[in-house]
């Protein structure tokens, strides 16, 4: 497999940034997943990182280094991610199972397949069109699909955040899963949460990754839909992955898995600290490190004599 | 990404209180010297410099490291501080000295107690497909000694090979670079990568983490003594897993080792952690004993006359 892949998270105006997002690939399967966990609910945050981590860790699991069927291994994954959160809540005792939304998206032998609950999104571009994307669970798009709103009052409406559909919470997850999708050299395949897609638009989306430099394009993207949504911006977070062909023109950024070991994997996850504040979590001041140099020092004495 | 190499210290260079005089080796975290404290005693110095992270340029001194590798490279200084401690705390006549521990040029250096000798992988090369049983059974059982020390205080090699195999002139063992003891802690970190070598990795090594112990660095102890015996490294373990080419010593060797050892070298390589022996202490007494009732020389077991120097020195 050949791809340029970035990704990205940031808190926006918020206290806490309650998106996770990671992508993980072995020689020859690609998983992308994004949680937006749900802000009006107890521990959002944690939700949307069990949701990462169980979907991650399975894909460790199976893609050995291909998943036997992707669409089965989407489909148990997200139920088996949403069972965790309630085991979860139940450990914890809980009042209600905390929830999040999900997109997964896996590609392996050229074809992409991927799966949702609620409204953060997938799409799929190609030749400067979005050739597919999913269709949020939402009651907006409920609206909308009736008739009943357009898009821009739909972007405006009061309840535009409801959703039907999530990971945790009281009632399974409907889960909508994709047909499988050819990718040809050059497509780009982007997953967000709202806090992208809600003040950038599909036109917005599709503008920013024209470019096909995704490591260029994902920051110029959150900084844009920051500055638009201002002191009210929520979490967001982007994953966009650009196709290539195996035996095209060599692209500098581009991850080449044909070399790696069948039993290797390389994942990009934030911890559940590391998001809160970037680097505490191997942070090592200049006063641990003479502690520590004074302790080895003080060792090498005490057992020398 | 391809990797630069880093070049090391110039000659001459006043680290510290030590001149270096010249780069003993390099690998991937770091590079180890042979310098001279101001009283002239050689010492080995090791400078933690992951090349993955950090980069020194020709005539440079202090390497750069890019702002986003800032948190990888220190917490990977983290884990050559625990080699440190493990180190310091050990004190064992078979284990390589920390004999100081300090900070310059943005890094960490380890000093350690420089002997004159040569790798057991050198002393095979000088003599390939001649190496006798009765060095073999003297360095490893001696080199044990350390391994049992190593392995009391809860600690793994990980790393155990021939060229991390030290001997002295008079002959004596002294275990090496302990460098990837705390790399399991390196899992989780994409940049840095636990570091095994092909051949004398176990097979938990490389596919499952978890079930390293005692028995892992016994694998690598098995393929020593097999690269001893037949001049060059076993297969490697994650090969051998999915199709063991590996042919027993038994069948080629025996008209020049004892049956006895060469059993000894498949019991340590198989591939199943329980099928080896599971300490050290059980592989030393295999290597002291040739024959049924044959017993080697007890002062190979316990280093008495190094203990008792240890002790009498502490005092």
């Amino acid at each position: 497999m050949k791809f340029t892949i970035f990704q990205e998270s940031r808190i926006g105006q918020r206290k806490a940034n309650q998106d996770r997002n990671a992508y993980c690939y072995s020689r020859d399967a690609l998983l992308m997943v994004i949680a937006d966990g749900m802000g009006g609910h107890l521990h959002g945050e944690i939700a949307a990182q069990i949701a990462v981590q169980f979907i991650t860790q399975a894909f460790q699991r199976h893609a050995r280094p291909t998943l036997g069927d992707p669409v089965f291994f989407l489909s148990r994954a997200l139920t088996n991610a949403h069972n965790a959160i309630l085991d979860y809540a139940c450990d914890k005792n809980l009042p209600e199972a905390p929830r999040t939304t999900v997109v997964a998206c896996v590609v392996q032998e050229g074809f992409a397949y991927w799966a949702h609950a609620g409204d953060s999104r997938l799409y799929l571009l190609r030749h400067g069109r979005i050739a597919t994307q999913t269709r949020d669970h939402s009651r907006v798009q409920l609206m909308m699909d009736q008739g009943l709103l357009d898009a821009d009052e739909a972007a405006q409406h009061p309840s535009r955040n409801r959703i039907y559909s999530c990971l945790g919470g009281n009632h399974p997850p409907q889960i909508e899963f994709s047909k499988r999708f050819a990718l040809r050299d050059g497509d780009i395949v982007a997953l967000c949460t709202d806090g992208l897609w809600g003040p950038l638009g599909d036109s917005g989306v599709l503008l920013g990754l024209s470019s096909h430099k995704v490591m260029d394009a994902v920051p110029k993207m959150l900084d844009r839909a920051e500055s638009l949504a201002g002191a009210s911006c929520d979490n967001l977070s982007l994953i966009a992955m650009c196709w290539q062909d195996e035996l095209g023109a060599r692209h500098p950024d581009a991850i080449s898995t044909h070399a790696m070991d069948v039993d290797r994997f390389t994942t990009k996850l934030e911890s559940f600290e590391s998001t809160r504040s970037p680097a505490s979590d191997f942070d090592l001041t200049e006063d641990e490190i003479e502690r520590a140099i004074a302790e080895i020092n003080s060792a090498i004495h005490k057992f020398s004599k | 990404m391809p990797l630069q190499a880093n070049s090391p210290l110039p000659s001459g260079f006043q680290l510290d209180q030590y001149r270096i005089e010249r780069q003993l080796s390099l690998g991937g975290f770091s590079i180890v010297y042979l310098a001279y404290d101001d009283e002239g005693t050689p010492v080995a110095i090791k400078e933690y410099l992951p090349n993955s992270l950090a980069l020194r340029k020709e005539g440079l001194i202090t390497p750069q490291v890019p702002s986003e590798n800032q948190p990888a490279f220190r917490y990977g200084m983290k884990c050559f501080f625990e080699e440190g401690r493990s180190l310091a705390k050990l004190m064992h006549p078979n284990v390589v000295r920390v004999l100081n521990f300090f900070r310059a040029n943005g890094t960490v250096y380890m000093v350690m107690q420089f002997e004159k000798g040569s790798t057991l992988n050198e002393y095979i090369h000088r003599h390939r497909g001649e190496v006798r049983e009765r060095f073999i059974r003297a360095v490893f059982t001696r080199m044990l000694n350390g391994l049992r020390e190593v392995h009391a205080h809860k600690l793994l090699h990980l790393d155990i090979k021939p060229s991390n195999i030290y001997l002295r002139t008079d002959g004596t063992p002294v275990l090496l670079d302990f460098g990837a003891a705390r790399q399991t802690l390196f899992t989780d970190q994409p940049m840095l990568k636990p570091m095994y070598t092909p051949g004398f990795a176990s097979p938990e090594q490389y596919n499952n983490r978890d079930a390293l112990g005692p028995w892992s660095d016994i694998y690598s102890v098995g393929a020593s003594l097999y690269t001893c015996v037949v001049g060059t490294a076993p297969p490697r373990s994650d090969e051998r897993c999915k199709k063991d080419t590996y042919v027993p010593v038994t069948s080629t060797h025996g008209a020049r080792y004892s049956e006895q050892l060469l059993q000894t070298i498949e019991w340590c390589l198989k591939l199943d952690p329980l099928e080896r022996p599971q300490s050290v202490y059980s592989l030393q007494k295999a290597l002291m004993r040739k024959g049924a009732g044959e017993a080697m020389p007890a002062t190979w077991f316990t280093d008495i006359g190094a203990r008792l120097k240890s002790f009498i020195g502490r005092t």
